[in-house]
Formats: C-alpha cells, structure tokens, sequence
C-alpha cells in the first residue's frame, strides 16, 4: 500500500517535468516561431522584422510569424532542434551537425548566401599559410572556422595534426589576438575585419578560396513545411523583398544597410564591406541555380565528411553515409532511407516565378 | 500530532532520503521514452544504452584522433586547474585572514578594501583577465582566485575576530609574543574554519573554472561541455555534469573528515 | 615578595567616569577579595593590574616599577570562562605557557626538553586534581575541572601576582567548595599575590585576607556619567590570615608541602631565567 503510494508520487513528479520536454507534434497551424542571430547574411531578418516586412508576408497568408534574435547562436540551433522553434538560421553544416544528427528532419527554405571572404584564416605577424604549421591555432571548435582550417591545410598538404586547435569562444576573439601566446586565429566576420586592421595581422586564407561552400541557409521543420507550405511561401516572400531592398542602390537601400550595421555593432561602410565579402542571392533564380548545381552535392560530401571525422555525426556512425543529403531533383547523398537534410527549391522557385 | 513533532524511523528516513533522487531518474527516463517514441535520433535526452555508449566513448576508449583518453585528461586538467584555484586562494586567506584578524593596523589597512573586492563580480572581470593574462591557465587559475579568497579572507578574518579576547590576553600571561599568539593560539582554532570555508567554496570554484574553461581551453571538464554542446550531445553532457557533481559531493565530504580527523576538538560540544 | 600600588587612578572611557581616584596598596602575598554591584569597575580594575587596559590618569605600581601597558607572564590570569584553549589537551593547555617562554620561534618544545616539561606539567595537573585527565580536551571537562586547568595552566608561568576575574562564579556550589580548598591550598603554598574580582561575598570572606568594596559614593542619575567608584570598604580579615600559615578557621585543610614545592621557588629567580625548562 505504502510502496504503491510512493511509486504513485514519484509518476505525478515525473509528469510535472515532462511538460516542457515533450517535443511539439506537428499539424496545421497558424503560429510560428523564428530563430535568427547576429550574421551579415541573416540580418535582413531582424530588419523585415522590425519594418514590418514580416508582418505583411505572414498577413498574406493568415499567419503569425514570431521573429526572436538569440545572442547565441548555438543556443539558437539548440532550441530549434529541441522543437521549441519552427525555423532557424544556421550554416550548412551545422544544420547537418546538430539538427540532421540530432534526428530533427530539416528542409533548407531559403539558400540565403554563402561565405566569400568572410571566414579567414590569421596569422600574426607576416608570413604564408604554410607558417601555420605547429602553432597554437584559436577557433570555436566545430564550427565552420575548424572546416575552413581543415579546408586550408589541405590546400598546402597539411592535416590538423601539424596544429594545436585551442577553443576560444567567438566573442573574445579579436581580444584574444591580441595576446602574446595567441598566433594563429581562425574566425568569422565582423572579427576578421577587426583582426585584419590590426598591425601585425596578416590574412592567410579566406573562404573566397572555397566559395560555395559555407552556406548561410534559413532552415524549417520538414514536417511542419509539409503541413503548412504556406510558412515557407512567407519565408521565401519576407527574404526575397528584404534582400532586394538591400542590395538596391537607392536612399532605401542604402538606409536598410544603415540600420542592418547599427544592429550588427558597426555602420553602413562596414556593413557594406561585410557584405563584399558575401556572395548574397538578392535574386530567387540566382539561388536556384545555386541549389540544382552539381556542386553542392560536392560541397556537402566534403562537409560531410569532416563531420565524420570529427565524430559530429553521432558517435556510432559507421560512416558518413549515415544521414541522408537530399538534393533537388531527388539526388541524394547517403542513406536514401534515413534523410534528415534537404535542400529545396520549392520556395524560391516560386519566388522567381512570382507566384507568391 | 504536530508535523513538526513527527519522528521517522531510521527505515523510512532511508526510503524519503533516496525518494527523489529516485523520482529524478523516474522523470528522465519517462522523458527520455516519450522523446525517443517520438524521434529515435533524439539527443535532447538520450537513452541510457546512449548514455552508457558515450561514457565508454569518453572514459575508456582511447580518442581516435589523439589517443588520449578524453574523460580523463578533461578530469585531470580541471582538478588540476580547481586545486591550483583553491590552494592559492586557501593560502591568501590563511595568511591576509589571520593578519587581517589580529593585527589592528592591518585591519584598519585592508578589511574595507578586501570588503569592497570581495563584491566584484568575478564573472564580470573574465575578459579583463584573458586580455591582461592571455588565454592560458594563468587566467583561469585567477579567476578562481579572484573569485573565492575574498569571501574566504573575510571569513577567516571574522573567524580570528570571533575569538575570546580572553584567550589572547591569557596567551600574554603565558608569555607569547604576537608570532606565537598567531602560531599557537590562533593558526590551530582558524585550521577547521579554513576547511569549512574551502567546502562552502568549491561550487563558486567550480562555477569559475567551467566558466573559464568554455571561453578558451583545449581541455577540461567545462571546456568538453561547452564544445559538445554545439552539436547537442547530451549523451556526453549528462554523464559529466553528474561526474562534476560528484567531484564536488565527494570533495565536501572529504574535507569534512579531513576536519574532523585533523581536529577532532572542534567536533565536541561546546568547543568553540 | 610583590606588593601592588595603586596610586590616584582614574579610568574613564570618553565621557564616563568609571573609576575615580582609586589609592590601594596591597601588601605581598595577600589575597584580595574586590567586590562591589554590577558596572562598579572591578572588572576594569582587574584589567588594568593586568595591563589590558591603562588608567587615564594616575599609576599602578608592580614593586615600585610602573606596570608595562600590556598583559606579560609575570601576571597570571583565570577568567570565568575562556581561560583554556580548546584546541589543546589539558597536557597541551598547561604545557603551553613554559613551551612559548622557551621557544620563541616555534612555540614548542621537543625531545628531552620537551618530556622535562610533560613531567613537570603532570604534577602540576595531579597538584589540581585532574591526574588522569590529561588527554582530554577542555570541552570534555566539567565548569570545575576547566577552572582547575585554567589554574594550572597560570600557575605553571610562575606568577607574581595572579589575577582572578569571577573565576567560580559559573560553578555549583559543591564543586566551589572544593575548589576554594584548592585555591586557598595553591595561595598558601606559592609566592604569589592574589586578587580576586567576585560578587559572591562570601566567596570573598573564605578566601580573601582583605576584602575591597567598589562603589559610586553619588547614585543620582544625573550624577552617575560624571563620578566614578571608588574604595567604599576595606576590610582586613580577622584574625589575619598569613600565606603559608593555616589559621584557626582554615583547618579543612592539612598544610601538606608536597607536589607544589617544586613550583613554589622564588618568583624573582624564576621570572628572570625562564629558559630552566
């Protein structure tokens, strides 16, 4: 009687906990939340957020779009794949590191951009790539700077053994330059910016060397696309208005780039200068083009495969085959019954066909 | 009768003692099961075949990249960092604490001061000291330090005011100089105190160094939570946040033996 | 032999006036019995013969020397409580005096000095009464046994004059009759000149050659901040009670010069060569 009663409250203290760890059931809905952080390719978000943007697509369609800024963006990814957000920005490698791995079946809505300058690879004081060779070298681990390092060793026949990585959290990186014991620095925009201003920094490597490959994507709970298609129609109709108001060479344009640096810590020159650095889709075609080359597969096998390397496909996985890759037009790289990323074209398509 | 009049016996007490801990693991594998029915490839709160997988992975399974031992060297470099932390603390406070209680113009020099620093949030000075101190364990190993000899300095001090004016004056009787009030009558009563003021230190410790450790830092126990973290590798996180935890259980038992077997007086009722 | 004078002294903290104008002379190897009301000034009397505190006017007088402004060996002390050390054994307690005085860097004495010592400390700890008891720290002792160590612990520094601020104040009245046996037993057989600070009067006609009563001679309350206390009685015990001599009234106690004679040397050599241990 007594046992019976005491298994009975620790079931009632267990449910209690259980109201915020059951993941969310997809269906249709009306309500949706958004996740984005601080990037040069994802600030248009929170600028149609603030202007309005957001509200108008998601009024097209009857929907109500809820737009939150994370000051970290781990945690951001974090929160999406635990289910408590419908869409995120993220890389395209992270979305198959944390999400795809995770379980949480991704479909990327909108290919927003990629790198072009804006991932470097520093050295201080002068010198070649190849000076890199058994430096302490600082970057957040596992993120797209540690790809580009494996990136850029490779091109001068190096691996990461001739290198000691040292994790360094992103916020304290120019800081952290400028310390004696710190001489190798991989890092991402707008540090590189800061770093490369410095006296003594030179930039070795950039991710202009590898374009297309680090991936700025706006990606959605496949299921909850499948159930609601109409988010993804706001989603494409928000990005595409957004970017082209940005890239515009108009008093518009060149406030929305005005507002977009201040929000991102600097001013319209350096926003501008950011954005040199990214190769932005400001037109619908453009990015589908982008999606359906023969490229990206390429591009994803060779993130793929440095996840594995890293362990960052679960630690079981036999192989990088073990989360499938879908590609347009039904490519797929990998396990062909366990896709748990995909690229489509869907959304832009019919932005560029002006069906929105 | 009055709840606060309720006695248990010693068979009950052990049952309600281990109640919620069992309730807790109870909730997580609920949780875990619903997730999982849910999405097999959940990480938000793994199986414990996963869990068990990942402990394997970390503890006992050399790292194929750099064939270390990642549990361990993780555990290693943190302890080391914790006791390099807390022994320079622990001795700041001995000897500022002692000063700082007997001697008057110290007192007058330095308890405002070390008042006023013991309130800087330590946190709030991390990136100062990476800046000034660079990444490496000298700034980690400050911000320990920083962050737990103050309070232990404080209430050292307190402890060494506490004392019975009685018992120094009787020591001038015996003729002891202030050496020797320090070495004979002071040092041995404030020893227990140190002790527990160390025990009360070790989660502050604790939360330091993690903190310090997910900034910059190519091993440790925070810095591995704060990398797997990125991919959401909870299998790795819970096994080391229960380990960390019971490092820190085991260290606060541990010191409290220590007291009691070093000093066995202060134990007795009375004993000041 | 050491005789105390106290001469026009005055003690008075800011505003108050606590002691006014005190003049007393104690004459070597007396025992004098201070009493008076509560916030008299004994206490404070007490503390300046110990030299915790100094008189704002006047002198105080150890042999004809003025009293060094800080508490030293050749004045002992045993408080009501916190006389002892806690964390040291009863050995340790009584040990520690002589183990200060000869080891001024360590504080502790070793090997054969340091069993010299032990030996000499337990018959100072049988002489109280606590044989037996050596390994036991003062927590595990009762109120009556921790006045007897506090005891022992002064008297092993051989003190001139031995000060005692309500030393039994706290303890059942059966246990202090034994105690003041042994408190009379100690006064007669070492050279030492005793006040005690008690407000149990007969405590004092037992024990005292000379009993001294405190008091404000005005009571007003607007008089009380601005007169202190002085000597309001001082009464010589009769018949006069003599050091080393039982009278009459004191025969409870047969005049056994046994295990104290070791400790009852002349203070005046023993203060000046402390290193004999």
């Amino acid at each position: 009687m007594k046992t019976s009663r005491r298994s009975t409250m620790a079931l009632l203290a267990a449910l209690g906990t259980l109201g915020f760890l059951t993941p969310a059931f997809a269906a249709p809905k009306t309500d949706f939340k958004v996740a984005w952080s601080i990037y040069v390719g994802w600030m248009p978000w929170g600028y149609a957020s603030d202007t309005g943007i957001v509200k108008k697509w998601a009024d097209k369609y009857g929907l109500t779009i809820e737009v939150t800024q994370f000051n970290d963006y781990v945690e951001s990814i974090n929160q999406y794949t635990a289910g408590s957000y419908d869409a995120v920005t993220l890389t395209n490698m992270d979305g198959l590191s944390i999400p795809a791995a995770g379980g949480v079946d991704t479909t990327a809505v909108i290919v927003g951009d990629f790198s072009a300058g804006n991932d470097a690879v520093l050295l201080k004081g002068p010198g070649t790539l190849a000076d890199i060779k058994g430096r302490d070298v600082n970057l957040v681990e596992f993120s797209v700077s540690h790809y580009l390092l494996a990136r850029a060793l490779d091109s001068v026949g190096m691996t990461e053994q001739d290198v000691k990585v040292i994790n360094t959290a992103d916020p304290d990186m120019v800081g952290a330059f400028q310390t004696p014991d710190v001489t190798a620095m991989v890092t991402w925009n707008p540090m590189v910016a800061e770093i490369a201003a410095l006296p003594d920094a030179t930039k070795v490597f950039d991710s202009a060397q590898i374009p297309g490959e680090i991936i700025d994507l706006m990606v959605a709970n496949t299921e909850v696309l499948a159930d609601n298609p109409d988010f993804g129609k706001a989603l494409a109709g928000i990005w595409y208005e957004t970017a082209t108001l940005m890239t515009a060479d108009t008093p518009e344009g060149a406030a929305a780039r005005a507002a977009m640096g201040a929000a991102s810590g600097t001013d319209q020159a350096g926003f501008e200068s950011q954005m040199a650095a990214t190769k932005l889709f400001d037109k619908p075609g453009d990015a589908v083009a982008f999606t359906t080359s023969p490229d990206l597969p390429k591009t994803m096998d060779l993130v793929r495969g440095f996840l594995f390397d890293k362990g960052l496909l679960g630690s079981g996985a036999p192989s990088a085959d073990v989360i499938g890759i879908e590609m347009p037009g039904g490519v797929v790289l990998g396990d062909a019954a366990n896709i748990k990323l995909r690229f489509s074209d869907t959304y832009m398509k019919l932005a560029a066909d002006g069906a929105l | 009768m009055r709840l606060i009049n309720q006695r248990l016996s010693p068979g009950a007490g052990a049952v309600l003692k281990t109640l919620p801990f069992v309730a807790l693991v109870l909730a997580y594998l609920l949780g875990s099961a619903l997730r999982l029915a849910e999405n097999p490839n959940d990480k938000l709160l793994p199986a414990l075949t996963t869990l068990a997988d990942a402990i394997d992975r970390m503890a006992f399974t050399a790292d194929p990249r750099s064939g270390a031992y990642l549990f361990w060297t993780d555990t290693l470099a943190s302890l080391g960092r914790l006791a390099a932390g807390l022994g320079l603390a622990t001795l700041i406070a001995l000897l500022v604490g002692m000063a700082v209680g007997m001697l008057p113009v110290l007192r007058a020099l330095l308890a405002p001061f070390i008042g006023f620093v013991s309130m800087v949030p330590p946190l709030a000075l991390l990136p100062v000291l990476f800046i000034v101190m660079g990444l490496g364990e000298t700034s980690k190993i400050t911000l320990i330090v920083i962050g737990v000899a103050p309070i232990m300095v404080r209430d050292l001090a307190q402890k060494v005011l506490d004392l019975p004016r009685e018992q120094i004056v009787k020591a001038e009787t015996l003729s002891a100089s202030t050496w020797l009030i320090g070495l004979r009558v002071v040092l041995p009563q404030v020893l227990p105190r140190l002790l527990t003021a160390l025990r009360l230190q070790l989660g502050p410790a604790f939360l330091f160094l993690i903190a310090a450790e997910a900034i910059s830092a190519d091993s440790g126990l925070g810095y591995r939570i704060f990398l797997v973290r990125r991919y959401l590798s909870m299998d790795v996180i819970f096994p080391y946040v229960a380990w960390i935890t019971l490092l820190a259980a085991l260290a606060d038992y541990g010191l409290d033996r220590l007291r009691r077997k070093l000093f066995p007086w202060s134990e007795l009722e009375g004993a000041r | 032999m050491t005789a105390l004078s106290i001469e026009n002294v005055w003690k008075e903290y800011g505003d108050q006036i606590v002691l006014e104008n005190l003049t007393l002379e104690i004459a070597p190897r007396s025992f004098v019995a201070l009493v008076g009301p509560s916030g008299c000034g004994k206490t404070t009397l007490l503390r300046m013969l110990l030299g915790q505190e100094q008189p704002t006017r006047g002198r105080i007088l150890l042999d004809g020397t003025p009293l060094p402004p800080e508490p030293g060996p050749d004045r002992g002390v045993v408080y009501q409580r916190y006389s002892v050390f806690p964390h040291l054994t009863v050995l340790g307690n009584v040990m520690l005096g002589p183990e200060l005085q000869a080891n001024r860097l360590t504080g502790r004495s070793f090997g054969a000095a340091r069993r010299a010592l032990a030996d000499q400390a337990r018959e100072m700890i049988a002489a109280v009464g606590l044989a037996g008891a050596e390994a036991k720290y003062p927590a595990q002792l009762s109120g009556g046994m921790q006045q007897r160590l506090a005891l022992a612990q002064a008297l092993m520094m051989k003190p001139r004059v031995l000060l005692l601020d309500e030393p039994f104040g706290a303890l059942d009245p059966g246990i202090r009759t034994e105690i003041h046996h042994l408190m009379k037993r100690l006064w007669n057989e070492l050279p030492m000149t005793v006040v005690m600070v008690t407000h149990d009067l007969r405590e004092a006609f037992t024990l005292g050659t000379r009993i001294v009563a405190l008091d404000r001679t005005r009571s007003r309350p607007e008089e009380l901040l601005r007169y202190g206390a002085t000597v309001t009685k001082d009464i010589a015990i009769w018949p006069p009670r003599v050091a080393g001599r039982a009278t009459l009234y004191d025969t409870e106690h047969p005049q056994a010069q046994d295990d104290l004679t070791a400790f009852a040397s002349p203070a005046g050599t023993t203060r000046q060569t402390p290193s004999l241990i």
